[in-house]
């Protein structure tokens, strides 16, 4: 009784310095001693553990009771319907369900909506389309500051360029220069201005034949250039010479697409800047030859222009009745004049086969 | 209620510093926070409220001891940590139960925690056997001991409470007591 009592002071260290050496000294020569101060410690430590968890579980316990249990019981319990089970269960896989449904909906929706704008968008395009298929004819629009005396009393006339298809006088132009004109004439670069008349319209190619029957014409002669049968390449140097003023003025570029507006067969895209009054003049290559002629630009695209191909050109002379167009007509079968020249021997040669066309 | 049970969520962190400062606040707070979980989780699976509440203190106790032994690595939110604890235990239990096991209705992520929960149950074995000695000890001396051991009262305050004549009278009475309480203990 004594010894239990002394060796739990012991352990919690309530013994004086004095005692606690006597004791040590008791432990260390009884081993029966011993053997009871190691199995109280470990009972102290249990018992201590054990009033720890003890006053754990009364904190716990006071904290429970603070809980409304059957109240959060009947809202987690089981429910009866198992739809709602059903939701509790897999509420998170339900939830990534819907919001996956939600999602795909958005989507839809907005492949709709944007193929809907897409369509706009072509509607829109189209009618950038026409827009442009209201191209500019290049025609210039020539104001005459004082009306001379040896020419028609208007004020306003449209002018553009043409060349000549033979030696007797059968000039080819665009039609859109000379349509709904009540009089033609043609000036020649040395100034000369001589009648026309129309003898040949092509609306479908916008290609026109005029011919002069002004008396003072004489004969050129012959053509210097051929027309090129082959299509052109895109990339194959082309030149033009036109009046968009009252000079001649040289354009040089190159086929920059085997189509032109909006992929007309009929026509090359050429990049030659263009100016009002270069419609209906010709478009050469390096060697001469004939491979379209200038008709109109693009609305949006500087520095490009429409060529008609070179192959409707002969279609139109074809329609014309061949004798009057004389032996010495614009052929595709010669050898072109021009083949091997400079740039500058070339246009010298040309210009006077190139007119200006002045519609009234 | 269910409101304010969810409002005072408090922070990971907050719980394992709080419970190293002996809070009572935070386990308070941490306690309230997931007891609706496991409640929901026990009511599913073959179980009621008083299972749940044991299942859960259980689950708040291992994570308790855990955190003081001061190595607890939180690798998973604890909210995981306690579920996984306490789908383990109340697994267990269904099985001792013989009830059904086979399928269990899960509600969160669980992760292993089969070495917790067995170190506890080691634990469990020890307090349950204390409990069992103090039960057999009888009165006064269940309560003399546990006044004096857990309850920390001095001699003097027992003496008092137990009307003995003088502190000496009280001590000698604890001593038998303790005496015997060591026995049943120690019995194999």
């Amino acid at each position: 009784m004594e010894l239990d009592a002394i060796i739990e002071d012991y352990l919690l260290g309530k013994l004086n310095a004095q005692e606690m050496e006597a004791f040590e000294k008791l432990r260390l020569s009884d081993a029966t001693v011993d053997h009871k101060v190691v199995s109280h410690k470990f009972f102290l430590a249990s018992m201590d553990t054990f009033a720890e968890q003890l006053r754990l579980k009364e904190q716990l316990n006071h904290i429970h009771s603070e809980i409304d249990v059957e109240g959060l019981a009947a809202t987690l319990r089981p429910h009866p319907s198992r739809v709602v089970q059903l939701w509790r269960k897999h509420k998170s896989a339900i939830a990534v369900a819907a919001s996956f449904v939600v999602l795909s909906l958005v989507s839809i929706y907005s492949i709709q909506h944007s193929t809907q704008q897409a369509e706009r968008y072509r509607q829109l395009s189209n009618r950038v389309n026409n827009a442009i298929k209201t191209q500019n004819s290049l025609i210039r629009n020539i104001k005459h500051s004082s009306a001379t005396a040896d020419k028609p009393n208007s004020q306003n006339s449209f002018g553009g360029t043409g060349f000549a298809i033979s030696t007797n006088g059968y000039i080819l132009t665009n039609l859109h220069i000379i349509n709904g004109a009540d009089s033609l004439y043609v000036q020649n670069s040395k100034g000369e201005s001589f009648k026309v008349k129309s003898v040949y319209t092509d609306p479908q190619n916008d290609i026109a034949i005029l011919k002069i029957s002004d008396k003072h014409f004489s004969n050129l002669s012959s053509i210097p250039y051929t027309i090129k049968r082959n299509t052109s390449n895109i990339g194959e140097i082309v030149y033009t010479l036109g009046y968009p003023k009252d000079d001649a003025v040289l354009g040089e570029g190159y086929v920059s697409s085997k189509n032109g507006f909006v992929g007309d067969t009929t026509q090359y895209q050429v990049a030659i800047s263009v100016n009002p009054g270069n419609s209906g003049g010709p478009v050469l290559d390096n060697n001469g030859n004939l491979v379209g002629i200038i008709s109109g630009k693009p609305d949006q695209t500087e520095g490009a222009a429409f060529a008609i191909k070179s192959k409707y050109i002969l279609e139109a002379m074809r329609a014309i009745p061949q004798d009057s167009l004389g032996t010495n007509k614009l052929s595709a079968n010669k050898k072109s004049l021009l083949s091997g020249l400079k740039r500058t021997k070339q246009i010298e040669k040309i210009q006077d086969y190139v007119f200006m066309i002045k519609a009234y | 209620m269910n409101n304010s049970l969810k409002g005072s969520v408090p922070t990971d962190r907050e719980v394992i510093l709080g419970i190293l400062n002996n809070s009572e606040d935070i386990l308070n707070k941490l306690y309230k926070a997931y007891y609706a979980m496991v409640l929901q989780f026990i009511l599913n699976n073959n179980g009621d409220e008083d299972d749940a509440k044991d299942v859960y203190q259980e689950g708040i106790i291992i994570l308790y001891n855990k955190i003081k032994t001061g190595n607890f690595e939180l690798s998973s939110k604890l909210k995981t940590y306690i579920y996984s604890v306490c789908r383990r235990i109340w697994l267990k239990k269904l099985s001792l139960n013989s009830k059904k096991t086979g399928s269990i209705t899960d509600y969160e992520d669980v992760f292993a925690v089969e070495e917790d929960v067995e170190n506890h149950e080691e634990k469990d074995a020890s307090f349950m056997k204390m409990q069992s000695a103090l039960n057999h000890l009888g009165e006064p001396c269940k309560t003399i001991i546990q006044d004096f051991y857990i309850h920390n009262l001095s001699m003097q305050d027992i003496c008092e409470k137990f009307g003995y004549t003088n502190a000496d009278n009280a001590k000698t009475q604890k001593y038998k007591c303790l005496q015997r309480l060591k026995k049943i203990f120690f019995q194999p």
